[in-house]
């Protein structure tokens, strides 16, 4: 467990907003969560932390290995405009599989390597949630 | 003057054409879709009417709603904003049949420059410069192969009815014509439900600067000034200003450019506020693109540098009254500086980032304007342009509206889900884009030069892990500094166990 560095001084300004006085420094930090773990906001600069206990972890999304299985997922909120692939199709490294809408913009999600469709979770018109497997290759 | 204005749009400009309206005495409508019940917009005017569900095509689209609003409500006029059916021709027309007043230019302005292949024939009529090219949408691919090839390569494909690099293509050689001309089609009819395309030569390092317009209904118009658009990704305005640095070094370029602009608008019989669109290249030759017959998403720079409101001058020339001012009473004054705030990810290309907002500190102190549609707790739609805020610096030179921009910049923090706003504190920063000497592909060159992101150093971790580790075990958190009462650590400590 991570101790704080002890010439830190630390207030809480409102929940997940603290000012802290690293000797004569000011620091304001706001703390927040995303999927897997914490989003820290350090006088602007944003900082992803990782949580220690790999329990607390939720898979996010993508696995670009050349081998084994990929999932392939939504990288923002949106709405599936198109699905350009079917289980079972052969596909290779950077052919089309899903096209996903938000915000006027449309992004065309990518095979991340040569395989083989082995499961289609999008359907077209559904809306999804960041880090929503979309395809599946092997 | 009107008594009651219905907003046909959402957002910042929502917001914004309310707060003018109140602070001259005129009721406010606002509409809304499913998705923005909760928006500012709708909290903060007198009246709100539901359009339907969160597809624009279902709201915000739905001219027969609005109308239907507008009577509903008993609203004398509508200002449509930017976007949505601000440009829409028809629109006008059916406010006009309505008997409603469209706060804007007439629906022939609208039809006669709103195109951009007719806005070029009416702008060489007028004799206002514009880029090589042709005029007429291309019909065919030989078309357009003997078109690019007497105009010479690049050139770029553009949509008729198009705007935000929509059905735009850059073509650099004649064996990429067929495909991009397909492509840039078919992109446009998805946009515009117009598939049209035409050709143009396409300007090398071209700067966008653009000339605001200002004309009453009895032939009275005025220009007021350029603003500097070069900043820009995928084709939309990131950062925009006024003066441009190349006015700052050549000041009789903007009286060129305004004339030129003013011989346009004249040709098109323009009233209401508008701007012509000019690329600018190295050399100071200036090309007319195109009018957007509308108020600009970025038209508070102007407003910093002229003192002047274009939302009151709007509401009050479309309620008939003479444009007062002369163009020898327009002067500009010290620089503005605006950047747009967007929910998007500059580190995955801009991609974008709806959501529900946690937590904002909005900047303030001398010198600030922020125009922001956004608060804690509000979920960002993803059905709309991720624009969240415009935040825009008066300073009485560049270099200090720039200083005062990342100190507001630095002020400003979003939580909850992404924002360009660690972007602008790396431009801001940029030699390059201090000099001035920027063009339209700056952003794409800054991150080939800068990277797409600074990662974080040693010690940012250290500090961030800290209280991040501090903050998620609340039972471990030491009391040294913690300045919270003692009744409410014993409290936490308690449900906690």
């Amino acid at each position: 467990m991570k101790r704080l560095p002890p010439n830190w001084e630390v207030s809480e300004i409102e929940p997940g907003l603290y000012s802290i006085l690293d000797g004569t420094r000011s620091i304001e930090v706001r703390v927040g969560r995303n999927h897997a773990g914490f989003v820290v906001d350090l006088d602007g600069r944003i900082v992803s932390v990782e949580l220690d206990d790999p329990r607390e972890w939720r898979q996010g999304g993508r696995h670009h290995g050349r081998q084994g299985r990929a999932e392939i997922s939504a990288p923002m909120p949106g709405k599936v405009v198109r699905v350009l692939v079917a289980s079972g199709d052969a596909v290779i490294e950077g052919q089309g599989l899903v096209v996903v809408e938000a915000m006027k913009m449309q992004n065309e999600m990518k095979a991340p390597k040569d395989g083989k469709v082995v499961a289609v979770a999008a359907k077209e018109g559904a809306s999804v949630a960041a880090g929503q497997v979309l395809v599946t290759l092997e | 003057m009107f008594r009651k204005v219905l907003v046909a749009n959402r957002g910042e400009i929502a917001v914004r054409v309310i707060r003018g309206l109140r602070e001259m005495g005129i009721a406010s409508v606002a509409v809304y879709s499913d998705a923005d019940r909760n928006s500012l917009a709708v909290r903060m005017a007198d009246e709100a009417v539901r359009l339907g569900p969160a597809p624009s095509a279902e709201s915000y689209l739905r001219m027969d709603r609005i109308l239907d609003a507008a009577r509903l409500t008993g609203a004398e006029a509508i200002h449509p904003g930017y976007g949505f059916l601000s440009e829409n021709d028809a629109f006008a027309a059916a406010c006009q049949e309505a008997g409603i007043k469209f706060i804007g230019p007439s629906a022939e302005s609208i039809r006669s420059v709103g195109s951009k292949t007719a806005a070029r024939q009416i702008a060489k009529a007028a004799g206002a410069p514009i880029v090589p090219g042709i005029e007429e949408p291309v019909s065919s691919i030989e078309e357009a192969r003997s078109a690019a090839r007497a105009i010479g390569y690049p050139v770029l494909l553009k949509a008729v009815a198009g705007g935000g690099g929509k059905g735009m293509r850059r073509v650099d050689r004649e064996a990429d014509l067929e495909a991009a001309l397909r492509d840039a089609s078919s992109e446009a009819e998805r946009s515009f439900r117009n598939a049209a395309v035409y050709i143009e030569k396409l300007v090398i390092e071209p700067r966008h600067i653009e000339i605001q317009v200002l004309g009453d209904e009895h032939g009275h118009i005025i220009h007021l000034g350029e603003r500097e658009c070069s900043l820009q990704r995928r084709h939309q305005k990131v950062i925009e200003e006024s003066p441009s640095p190349v006015m700052l070094r050549y000041p009789e370029l903007r009286q060129a450019m305004g004339e030129a602009a003013l011989k346009v608008a004249r040709a098109a019989g323009y009233y209401n506020a508008g701007t012509c669109e000019f690329l600018v290249d190295a050399d100071r030759n200036f090309y007319f693109l195109e009018m957007n017959t509308r108020l600009q998403v970025e038209h508070p720079v102007t407003e910093l540098v002229t003192g002047l409101d274009l939302v009151e001058w709007q509401l009050r020339i479309a309620a008939g009254e003479p444009l007062t001012l002369q163009q020898s009473d327009i002067a500009w004054r010290g620089s503005a500086i605006e950047c747009r705030i967007y929910a998007e990810d500059p580190a995955m290309d801009f991609l974008p980032s709806p959501g529900r907002i946690e937590w904002v500190r909005e900047p303030s102190g001398p010198g600030i304007r922020l125009d922001s549609a956004v608060y804690p707790g509000m979920t960002v739609p993803m059905e709309y342009d991720p624009l969240l805020a415009k935040l825009a610096v008066w300073a009485s030179t560049r270099e200090r509206a720039i200083d005062r921009m990342h100190r507001a910049i630095f002020e400003y923090r979003v939580a909850g889900i992404k924002t360009n706003l660690e972007f602008f504190d790396r431009v801001l920063a940029d030699a390059e884009f201090r000099t001035g000497s920027f063009h339209t592909a700056y952003i794409p060159e800054f991150f080939a030069r800068a990277g797409r992101t600074v990662p974080a150093t040693e010690e940012e971790r250290a500090v961030a892990s800290a209280i991040a580790a501090y903050h998620g075990k609340p039972a471990a958190k030491p009391r040294v500094g913690d300045a919270r009462p003692q009744w409410r650590s014993t409290h936490h400590a308690e449900v906690l166990r």
